[in-house]
């Protein structure tokens, strides 16, 4: 009794004497507009590594890189097609060997230190990218030479020719433009490591304004921005680590905002939920099935081929991810090989497996362990569902879950991972079929976990890369599909939750980011 | 006692070196790559293993582990592969965050422990009911006590944040809210702090306030039946005079020694909460840290709330040596 008297009384006391937060009684769904010009938007997780676009190489946090920097271009807004728009570049002519890209600068931009943006920025942002060396780095170690005849004049000279090129500057992960006077002045002995993690030097509609990791992030309006301004002059991005906790947040009105964060088992709720709106807006991920080559039950192309037709993978798409995706019926993502020339060939198939498995040697193994991401919910959704249909097919299997840094660990070492690998939610840094392939398929590319690969489909990846040939890049998927060693599961949207009087919310998206621009936002109804 | 001070204090160095090669060995077999977390999940492997190779991860263990003792006579603990910052200047970012909501949490077990003890030995009304609502509490995992609270408190009444710390921008000078909210003279931000502070600090509290009570309850019991209570409450001195008087400062002492050990838990144990919570200490740090492999943030992180739980363990020996000279001389 005197406890709970204890707790309830200093509660009390303590809620009465605030004036802070706004929260309420939950579950009504919807808030009201704000007031003072404050969007908050709840992220699940902190963003995991420092928010410097050079070194920045995960997901959570492309909000903030994509709200403070701006790089050369950008991927169209509000389009599923894999189109280039510009940004910083008004425009850009590319020579017919593809090696030398012109772009005519857009003119009256600054940076968040004042400074004015002109084509020596470019050439000092490519140069830091490569001293830092983050995982995006790769996208300008091709280049030669940036030469700036004037001032609002960038000429890129690569060692090769690369139509991926434009597609690299486009992604979230692209080269960003920064002020050089303002990394010089804040160098220290890391390249202004330190500074960028808890400030930005960028040109964007928001500056980075806090930085408390784990906690929560703030971006306060640019001034000086050259486009279009929201009405909100500041973005609070509050980290919680909880799905419910951030659900609440929303449904109390806390939170005005969830994008890309919440398990497909929420979509329900939020369907049906009055004062909320939902937005499944097209992206370049998708869900996964990569088998592992090196073990012993799927050394023959023939027995990952029956595995993989033994998914179902229409209902294993709408029953776990349900509308937040579609099924994928092509190699590459949705949208970059033109009217889905890049068909994928293995289709369901329910008695494939149950027939290999019956011809195969009494003694022969028939187990499986099939693995996803720990904290994954889809993923793990999916893969108890592929366990279960393997059962009937006379397979003993199990699901287990793998920290990230275990399965980005087995392409050192392919027997030490499980049987076959799914991925709740995966792509590339942008929509040129060179980067889906490369990623997936080469097992240099950093995500074909057990590095099963084929010569040929490398060199035709290649090949396309210096001539942007369609045809061939469909070549280069139609074999590696014969491999059996992957799956192309689903075309993922980015499922985007907000109070009802967020507007813009597909206008601020584009197919490369899966997350929106604030600036493009407003308020409505 | 400068010998028993002496053999303490070895110990507690030599647990600390021993738990640090545990750290290094389990890095040594774990699968994950740590250079994967520098670089970032879609780098290339050829860049995965240029980094592997320059942050001196392909060296023999011995090699990795000398340098990393050789690192600590010069408080050096290495960088972190995810922050990329060096992680001694991470930890002190962090820990006076993790050491305001401890040293919070530690005072609230107290008083529960108090509470919990001392209305049993008065016979409060209704204290069994207490008892038993604490005891209750204190059987429920801190993840389930923080996901509760966050429902009933944020979501259904609205009284208390459910993550974070208050909005107090001024830097320090001590990186607890709390404090230096006061040393602004910053009222309203000194309450917006106490009302993030209450929800984590409670649910780290709930165990250890069971754990000190239940020892100080049966103490106070012990002493309530000794001679001199008796003889003290036959010259007619009220229950409650005899109890704060003559049985409390008898009794105590068992209750310290647990609540010693139990601040060192707490220390151990505030990853959890701090994770539920995102509240900014080095249990969020450490908890960010390991799904990616970052082996010198895991090694610096568990190396301070080992030495902190090790010196909590030597001062409870000192002030049990102090209170009984013969257990410093065995």
């Amino acid at each position: 009794m005197w406890l709970v008297a204890t707790c309830t009384a200093t509660t009390l006391v303590l809620a009465g004497c605030s004036s802070g937060t706004p929260t309420g009684g939950g579950g009504g769904g919807g808030g009201a507009a704000p007031t003072d010009g404050t969007l908050t938007v709840g992220l699940l997780g902190d963003i995991g590594q420092p928010p410097d676009p050079d070194v920045y190489y995960a997901n959570n946090g492309t909000a903030i890189m994509i709200n403070a920097y701006e790089g050369l271009v950008q991927y169209e807004n509000d389009t599923d097609a894999v189109k280039i728009a510009p940004r910083l570049a008004e425009s850009w002519d590319v020579n017919p060997g593809n090696d030398v890209y012109t772009f005519h600068l857009r003119k009256g931009v600054t940076f968040h230190d004042g400074t004015p943006f002109t084509s020596a920025a470019v050439d000092v942002a490519f140069k830091r990218r490569i001293a830092v060396k983050g995982g995006a780095a790769y996208m300008v170690e091709a280049v030669k030479s940036v030469a700036t005849p004037d001032d609002y004049t960038a000429v890129i000279t690569l060692n090769k020719p690369n139509t991926a090129f434009l597609s690299y500057l486009a992604s979230p992960f692209g080269p960003k433009m920064e002020s050089p006077e303002g990394l010089k002045a804040n160098a220290g002995s890391d390249d202004a490591q330190t500074y960028l993690s808890s400030h930005d030097l960028g040109t964007g509609p928001y500056e980075l304004t806090t930085a408390q990791t784990g906690v929560k992030y703030e971006m306060t309006q640019y001034d000086g921005y050259w486009g279009q301004k929201s009405p909100f002059k500041k973005i609070e991005l509050p980290v919680y680590t909880d799905e419910s906790a951030l659900e609440l947040a929303f449904d109390n009105g806390t939170v005005d905002t969830i994008v890309a964060a919440l398990p497909s088992s929420s979509l329900d709720k939020y369907a049906s939920k009055d004062g909320v709106a939902n937005y499944f807006l097209p992206t370049l991920q998708g869900a996964l099935v990569t088998v592992n080559s090196s073990h012993d039950f799927f050394k023959t192309p023939e027995a990952r081929v029956a595995f993989l037709k033994s998914i179902d993978q229409a209902k294993l798409v709408n029953q776990v991810l349900g509308k937040r995706s579609e099924v994928a019926t092509t190699m590459y993502a949705k949208g970059m090989i033109p009217n889905g020339a890049d068909k994928q060939a293995i289709s369901y198939d329910a008695g494939a497996l149950k027939a290999y498995v019956a011809a195969l040697p009494p003694n022969a193994p028939r187990t499986l362990v099939i693995g996803y991401a720990n904290g994954n919910v889809n993923a793990q959704s999916m893969a108890n569902l592929v366990v279960a249909n393997l059962q009937t097919d006379g397979i003993t299997a199990t699901a287990q879950g793998y920290d990230t840094s275990t399965v980005f660990g087995w392409i050192n070492n392919p027997p030490s991972g499980p049987d076959a690998f799914i991925d709740g939610n995966n792509g590339p840094d942008g929509g040129d079929p060179y980067m889906w392939g490369h990623v997936f398929w080469d097992a240099s590319g950093g995500i074909n976990y057990f590095g099963c690969q084929s010569t040929e489909v490398n060199d035709l990846l290649n090949q396309a890369l210096g001539t942007g040939d369609t045809a061939t890049y469909v070549k280069a998927g139609d074999l590696y599909g014969q491999t059996g060693c992957f799956l192309n599961l689903s075309h993922n949207k980015n499922w985007v939750v907000a109070q009802k009087w967020l507007t813009g919310v597909p206008e601020s998206q584009n197919i490369g980011a899966n997350e929106l621009n604030f600036s493009l936002l407003g308020i409505g109804g | 006692m400068t010998s028993f001070l002496v053999r303490r204090l070895s110990t507690a160095v030599l647990i600390l070196l021993i738990l640090s090669f545990v750290i290094f060995l389990l890095q040594s077999v774990s699968p994950g790559d740590p250079a994967r977390a520098y670089v970032g999940a879609n780098a290339s492997n050829e860049m995965v293993a240029a980094e592997r190779q320059r942050l001196g991860l392909n060296d023999p263990m011995l090699a990795q582990f000398t340098r990393f003792i050789g690192g600590l006579f010069t408080g050096d603990l290495g960088r972190s592969l995810r922050t990329r910052q060096s992680v001694t200047a991470d930890i002190a970012t962090y820990l006076p965050a993790t050491a305001e909501l401890v040293v919070a949490a530690f005072l609230i077990a107290l008083a529960l422990a108090a509470l919990y003890a001392l209305s049993g030995a008065l016979r409060w009304p209704g204290a069994s009911v207490g008892r038993g609502v604490l005891l209750l509490l204190a059987t429920a995992p801190p993840f389930l006590l923080a996901l509760v609270g966050i429902i009933v408190f944020f979501g259904q009444l609205g009284w208390l944040p459910a993550r974070g710390v208050g909005d107090f921008q001024d830097p320090g000078p001590f990186g607890m809210q709390m404090v230096d909210t006061l040393l602004h003279g910053q009222a309203d931000a000194f309450v917006d702090a106490l009302r993030h502070l209450i929800l984590p600090a409670v649910v780290l509290a709930i165990a250890p306030a069971v754990a000190i009570g239940r020892v100080f309850r049966s103490s106070l019991q012990g002493v309530l039946g000794v001679d001199y209570v008796r003889t003290a409450r036959s010259k007619g001195l009220g229950e409650t005079y005899v109890v704060v008087h003559h049985v409390v400062r008898n009794a105590i002492g068992p209750a310290l020694s647990m609540a010693g050990l139990q601040l060192g838990f707490m220390f151990a144990g505030v990853v959890v909460v701090e994770q539920i919570f995102s509240w900014p200490g080095i249990g969020n740090y450490l908890a960010a840290s390991i799904p990616v492999a970052d082996f010198p943030a895991i090694a610096g992180v568990t190396l301070v709330l080992g030495a902190i739980y090790v010196l909590s363990n030597v001062v409870v020996d000192l002030l049990q040596a102090i209170a009984d000279p013969r257990i410093a001389a065995e």
